[in-house]
């Protein structure tokens, strides 16, 4: 690892960031002690709900039913409803996300709304229906989407993880595996000149911004929550800012794009929804490819080979990627998202994760710390990554 | 101690595994999910809890190590880490909760020096090794603490608790 010198000051200045990031990342520090914060009851989210369409509608003589609560997820509530109202007797499946006071992490409903307006006809995604980007009506910022069926986890698959992380899926690679890379091509390949995506920014092409504005964003949500120091997490931070590489051409980056979040039908696996947006972001496509090449997210195959998402060999992976997509993997840049990727992944666990848990502000405050519980995993993929730089 | 935690543990697992879970209906997924969870949790604490104030000292005592050597290698931050050191000698290492609170004080000082007054002042070469053994030292010890929470995908590589407390 190279010597860590004097670097310029643009590389420290932390606030050097989106704007909307920044308001999420005050806003959590603002509304902590609001908490503790309780899982909604089905009664308490049908009245949210048949006041949020009457306000933002005008819909009259609404009435919600067939509140359900939807497993998973260590961020955000979610439930699916049934919305009737004067001008729909027969009724709508939707679904609800919402923010609890605090999750594993922080990001916008706002955001994540508009990336899956931009991507749809692109890829498998729930429509939106609205959005509460601030909680003004919702009490909580939240999104309504139309309900998808399918399954994120072959149901017959009996080795699955927390948040279907861990999972393997044998028999199902080759109905599976296509639809993943193809994912991975379409999102980076959208034109997002023309959408609406107003609560982005868009780093510049041929900078750092791409990178700094992550290590930013991360950082400043681990100073925020910080229970405990972790120099390793910090040496990682001051190398992550030292070593930023220029992004050339800013692509839609997922941010969790990864097998969990990938919803399909059974028996035929045809993807029907690309899931969890809220890290999503302008950025470079090295940060995705190298979040999904994570061990967390890969199991080993009886002969020893590791599987990216249960799915296929690393190197097999990095192949169909750069053939199909036509973006060149660069090996410098790859390692130094590898490392921006498990730093995020430490923060969240070790910092996020437990600070939420610790203030009792999530609606599982178990989950987040089993994940956190996960934290050194990435800190020993630290020190390994940071030895090879 | 009568009962003794372990037994305690162990019927509280019980509880949940035969008496809870099986009575909660088939649309109930997260109540299913947060008890499992919680079993989880009470096995995980069944084999951490004896070692626990073995583990933190230790926790202590490494990072300790780790400011000493930085004060040696990178001499214009040894009056915070100084401190910070001389501020752990007098706690009582019995008190969990002081032991804790003093790892934060000297990872504090740790994490001054390593962002060198915002990237203006180097971080030399023998301290950043020091802090890359320290790292995986410690990333060991604390995922084999916490490697029956079946999300290290290398758990199989681990050793029993007793060997890194």
């Amino acid at each position: 690892m190279a010597v860590l010198g004097i670097a310029a000051p643009r590389k420290w200045d932390r606030d050097n960031m989106e704007p909307r990031v920044r308001e999420i990342l005050d806003r959590t520090v603002r509304d902590r002690p609001n908490g503790p914060y309780r899982a909604k009851t089905a009664d308490q989210v049908a009245t949210i709900l048949q006041n949020y369409f009457a306000v933002t509608e005008g819909l009259t003589q609404v009435a919600i039913s067939d509140v359900v609560r939807m497993a998973g997820g260590a961020s955000k509530e979610q439930f699916a409803f049934r919305l009737r109202h004067a001008g729909d007797a027969e009724g709508t499946r939707l679904i609800l996300r919402m923010d609890p006071l605090e999750g594993i992490t922080q990001t916008c409903r706002g955001r994540e709304s508009q990336l899956h307006m931009a991507m749809k006809g692109v890829v498998p995604i729930a429509g939106i229906r609205s959005f509460d980007a601030d909680g003004d009506v919702l009490g909580q910022p939240g999104m309504i989407m139309e309900f998808v069926s399918g399954v994120t986890q072959p149901t017959e698959v009996d080795k699955v993880g927390v948040t279907g992380i861990g999972s393997r899926f044998d028999d199902w690679v080759p109905k599976l595996a296509p639809q993943f890379i193809d994912a991975y091509i379409k999102v980076h390949g959208f034109d997002f000149s023309k959408a609406d995506l107003s609560y982005f920014n868009v780093p510049r092409p041929g900078t750092t911004d791409a990178a700094l504005w992550q290590v930013n964003w991360w950082s400043q949500l681990g100073w925020n929550a910080l229970l405990e120091p972790v120099p390793i997490i910090t040496l990682a931070e001051r190398w992550l800012r030292e070593n930023a590489p220029v992004c050339e051409k800013p692509v839609i980056v997922h941010g969790d794009l990864r097998m969990g979040n990938f919803m399909f039908e059974e028996p035929s696996g045809r993807f029907t929804a690309i899931l969890d947006w809220e890290l999503g972001h302008i950025g470079d496509y090295h940060e995705d490819i190298a979040w999904v090449i994570q061990k967390l997210f890969g199991v080993w195959r009886e002969d020893g080979v590791f599987l990216v998402c249960g799915l296929m060999p690393r190197d097999e992976f990095l192949g169909l990627y750069q053939a199909q997509s036509g973006n060149v993997i660069d090996p410098v840049k790859l390692r130094y998202y590898e490392i921006l990727n498990a730093y995020k992944c430490a923060v969240m666990d070790l910092s996020q994760a437990i600070r939420a848990a610790t203030e009792s502000n999530n609606h599982q405050d178990l989950v987040l710390t089993m994940l956190a519980s996960a934290g050194a995993v990435f800190l020993a993929q630290i020190v390994l990554l940071l030895r090879e730089a | 101690m009568l009962p003794n935690i372990d037994v305690r543990l162990a019927n509280c697992i019980k509880a949940l595994e035969q008496v809870v879970i099986p009575s909660l209906p088939p649309g109930e997924r997260m109540a299913r999910e947060q008890a499992l969870l919680v079993i989880g949790h009470l096995k995980m604490i069944g084999g951490q809890w004896k070692h626990a104030l073995r583990f933190e000292t230790a926790s202590l005592d490494a990072m300790a190590d780790l400011a000493r050597a930085i004060a040696v290698s990178d001499p214009g931050f040894n009056g915070e880490l100084t401190t910070a050191l001389a501020a752990t000698e007098t706690i009582d290492r019995r008190d969990i909760d002081a032991v804790e609170a003093a790892v934060g004080r000297v990872g504090t000082a740790i994490d001054h020096a390593i962002l060198g007054e915002e990237g203006t002042q180097p971080l030399s070469p023998a301290a950043i090794d020091a802090i890359l053994a320290y790292g995986e030292r410690q990333a060991f010890r604390e995922r084999t603490w916490f490697k029956l929470c079946g999300l290290d995908p290398d758990a199989g590589e681990l050793p029993a608790i007793e060997a890194v407390v």
